[in-house]
């Protein structure tokens, strides 16, 4: 049962995270316009990847897990299906830094010449390494713990062919995103980039063991994990970014600082989504999320503790929508409002210093959609 | 055909497939070979299949009577004879070991974890319980290019890393591998999905792999970086051909030989080119390291399949059969489906119908499955013999020929 309830936490918070758009009607329109400016769609997960005998065969296979619970099928089908709505954000961004960085300071320099509407071939692998990693991770994230899986709950043979999928299939996307990396001929952002999948594993490591004491976080802790397993391999993609059109440490940073502080912006904004919508709109949320980590500081422990049994059910379940009303009361989704703001602000900050152009206005763009609710 | 083992393959035409692999033949020498043993040239097309694995070899020597001759000087006995007893058998171990004295503590301060529980996750496998046998063999490769390169005594900081980083990509697909089969224990100790669970023994093979691209990336060589790269690609795609069977006996040899390369092998050779590429600049040496590398791990892999099913459960660490168990046909089944065809059928449906791992398990040992294997491994150990012998004389270079004649006689 517990088992259970979990598991569709998390098919939950794997839709949250492939659909996570803030506002969508804002954020998809800026978006889509961003789209425009860095000349073709988003559709980054090279073809030579998807096309590969190796995930042709992972498709064939996940169609027996159909009718089990393996949350692989969910992550499958948000690429298939939902190829519409998956938005490639990472890839974007990265595309967009890169053509607002424009091209390479030194101007006798040869790789003048490869530039495609105003972004390097090397630059755009980069973007796709990016989501490939990302999707990776995705892929890593649902994998199942066999010994929590009870028998009640489907057969294990279904979960344990699910898991072989989903280990096979992030690591392909894992070691294609590896040669690529080798193939950008840089070995400082092959390190960087190394570095980052390093905390994004740091980052869902985290998560996944937190889970288990749900609400154990500290106000100063989310923001470092918020940042290992959302936010660092934007920041150090849009760094290596400028590192390959061979711009200076400068720019590196304002590029690290403008991912940092977007996807800190857009993880907030969506841990918000619950707080904001309608009363009459029934609540899930995570007791991880900013606004409960915030509530929680402020009511303090004891409280909190009795907060959580008023606000259980019957069969000793929590009930969000009432926890949700508890939680209004006090000004913990007001702070958490605030630091989405802030955090928008410096992703704006940080595009300053790069000259006017479509594509830094699509970048501040996203910053400020962020911060809209 | 003249040369004598190779009476002992049933089909010729399975057997021409197995040799093009021992030797990764020019293309004119196994035209040569085909029509010399069959009189036909039907295997042209699968002569273009083969040739698209592997790099272009370009041997001035006709490799068929360079084969004969070190047939002749290199003879290597059959397996499973124990070798503990031989003090000098272990020289090459011995001879790596002054290099390899902290390699377990060097590797976990690679693996920079905040986290204490994921910490000790990463470290656990890196206990020097393990035999560090990819580490070892970089370890001689590298001193052997440095002589061969005039640059006697000095190991490179770089070349100590490969080794090191070897260990660690090596680690992380056997943390993963034991997700994907679900097994319980590894080198005698429960594995990390069996104490940790699946999910949390995904994420440290991650970031075990990350810690090594990292080490990897810092040594700042693009060119390193690329062949290392090209190892982890090959691990994958090497697990996914294990995915399927094939339905043609020819096929199903050519896959096998390739899974293990990509699985076992590619690790072993592109970690020896590696070493070499750091010392000299000469493609030759360089080809020379790979070679040597491709074919002893294919050798070293075809021992580890002969050894699940001569080698008792508690010594390899694992239960026996237990390839078979996961559905896995090896060499030794391949060879005994060309005498019992009755083994076809189990083949295909990966042994999953009740006994058929007992009956398989009878077959093979009625065959000479394990015999005609063993023969094949010796065979890559003499083509890996063949091509670190064209390095110049050191005792690194001894030590890595010993070293086939080890690892053919190894039981555990």
């Amino acid at each position: 049962m517990a088992w259970r309830s979990r598991l569709s936490y998390i098919g939950r918070r794997h839709l949250s995270i492939i659909f996570s758009n803030p506002s969508p009607s804002n954020w998809t329109k800026v978006v889509s316009d961003a789209e425009k400016i860095v000349g073709y769609p988003t559709s980054f997960m090279s073809l030579r990847c998807l096309l590969s005998d190796e995930l042709s065969n992972v498709a064939m296979h996940v169609r027996k897990l159909v009718g089990t619970k393996h949350p692989l099928l969910n992550t499958a089908r948000g690429f298939v299906f939902d190829s519409r709505n998956n938005i490639q954000m990472r890839g974007l961004v990265v595309l967009l830094m890169s053509k607002a960085a424009g091209p390479s300071p030194s101007t006798s320099d040869p790789i003048h010449d490869s530039m495609i509407s105003g972004i390097y071939p090397s630059q755009r692998n980069l973007a796709e390494i990016t989501e490939l990693i990302h999707t990776a991770f995705l892929v890593h994230r649902g994998i199942v713990n066999l010994k929590e899986w009870s028998n009640s709950d489907g057969p294990l043979k279904d979960m344990q062919f699910g898991n072989k999928m989903a280990v096979l299939s992030g690591d392909f996307l894992l070691a294609n995103a590896c040669t690529g990396l080798a193939q950008l001929n840089d070995t400082k952002v092959v390190e960087l980039i190394s570095s980052a999948i390093g905390d994004v594993v740091q980052g869902i490591y985290h998560e996944s063991s937190s889970s288990a004491e749900e609400g154990s976080l500290t106000l100063a802790s989310w923001e470092d994990q918020t940042f290992l397993s959302h936010g660092a391999l934007l920041a150090k993609s849009c760094q290596a970014a400028m590192k390959l059109a061979r711009h200076g440490t400068e720019a590196q940073n304002l590029a690290f600082q403008y991912g940092k502080h977007l996807t800190l912006g857009h993880k907030l904004n969506s841990d918000l989504q619950p707080f904001v919508k309608s009363e009459s709109e029934p609540a899930v949320f995570s007791l991880d999320s900013a606004p409960v980590v915030f509530h929680r500081q402020i009511v303090g422990p004891e409280r909190w503790r009795h907060q959580l049994k008023q606000a259980q059910n019957m069969a000793r379940q929590i009930d969000y929508t009432k926890l949700r009303g508890l939680i209004k009361m006090e000004r913990g989704v007001s702070q958490a409002l605030d630091l989405c703001s802030y955090h928008g602000n410096k992703a704006l900050e940080a595009m300053k210093c790069f000259p006017p152009s479509d594509a830094r206005s699509a970048l501040e763009n996203m910053a400020c959609a962020v911060t809209k609710f | 055909m003249a040369v004598p083992w190779s009476l002992c393959w049933r089909s010729s035409a399975g057997a021409a497939v197995v040799l093009d692999w021992c030797c990764g033949l020019s293309r004119r020498a196994f035209t040569h070979t085909a029509s010399a043993s069959r009189g036909t040239a039907s295997s042209s097309a699968l002569t273009q299949v083969l040739f698209r694995q592997g790099p272009v070899h370009n041997l001035n020597k006709p490799m068929i009577l360079a084969r004969h001759r070190f047939r002749c000087l290199y003879s290597t006995p059959r397996v499973c004879c124990s070798i503990h007893s031989d003090a000098k058998l272990k020289d090459p171990f011995s001879l790596a070991q002054k290099d390899l004295q902290d390699l377990y503590e060097d590797i976990k301060k690679q693996l920079l974890v905040s986290k204490a529980e994921l910490k000790a996750l990463c470290d656990y496998y890196f206990d020097g319980k393990g035999k560090a046998f990819r580490p070892m063999i970089v370890i001689l490769m590298a001193r052997a290019c440095n002589v061969h390169s005039n640059k006697e005594g000095v190991l490179l900081p770089a070349q100590r890393s490969i080794a090191m980083i070897s260990e660690m990509i090596h680690t992380a697909s056997l943390v993963h591998d034991d997700v994907i089969d679900d097994s319980d224990t590894r080198r005698g100790k429960n594995t990390i999905n069996k104490l940790w669970g699946e999910k949390k023994a995904i994420l440290a093979g991650d970031f075990i792999l990350s810690a090594a691209s990292m080490a990897l990336a810092r040594i700042g060589n693009n060119t390193v970086v690329s062949v290392l790269s090209q190892v982890i690609e090959d691990l994958v795609r090497g697990e996914f051909m294990q995915l399927g069977s094939k339905e043609n006996e020819n096929e199903r040899f050519k896959h096998y030989l390739e899974k293990t390369f990509k699985k076992t092998a590619s690790l072993i050779a592109n970690s020896c080119k590696a070493v070499s590429i750091l010392v000299n600049s000469d493609p030759e040496v360089h080809e020379i390291a790979y070679q040597y590398g491709r074919n002893v791990g294919i050798a070293f892999q075809l021992v580890d399949d002969i050894l699940d099913f001569t080698s008792c459960a508690n010594r390899l660490g694992k239960p026996s059969a237990a390839d078979l168990k996961l559905g896995l046909a090896t060499g030794p089944v391949l060879f005994a489906c060309q005498q019992f065809p009755e083994l076809h059928a189990m083949i295909m449906r990966r042994f999953s119908t009740d006994g058929d791992v007992d009956r398989a398990w009878q077959y093979v040992l009625k065959s000479d499955g394990v015999e005609q294997t063993n023969y094949l491994a010796q065979h890559y150990c003499q083509e890996a013999i063949r091509q670190i012998s064209r390095l110049r004389p050191s005792t690194e270079r001894d030590a890595l020929i010993r070293l086939t004649e080890l690892m053919l006689r190894r039981d555990k």
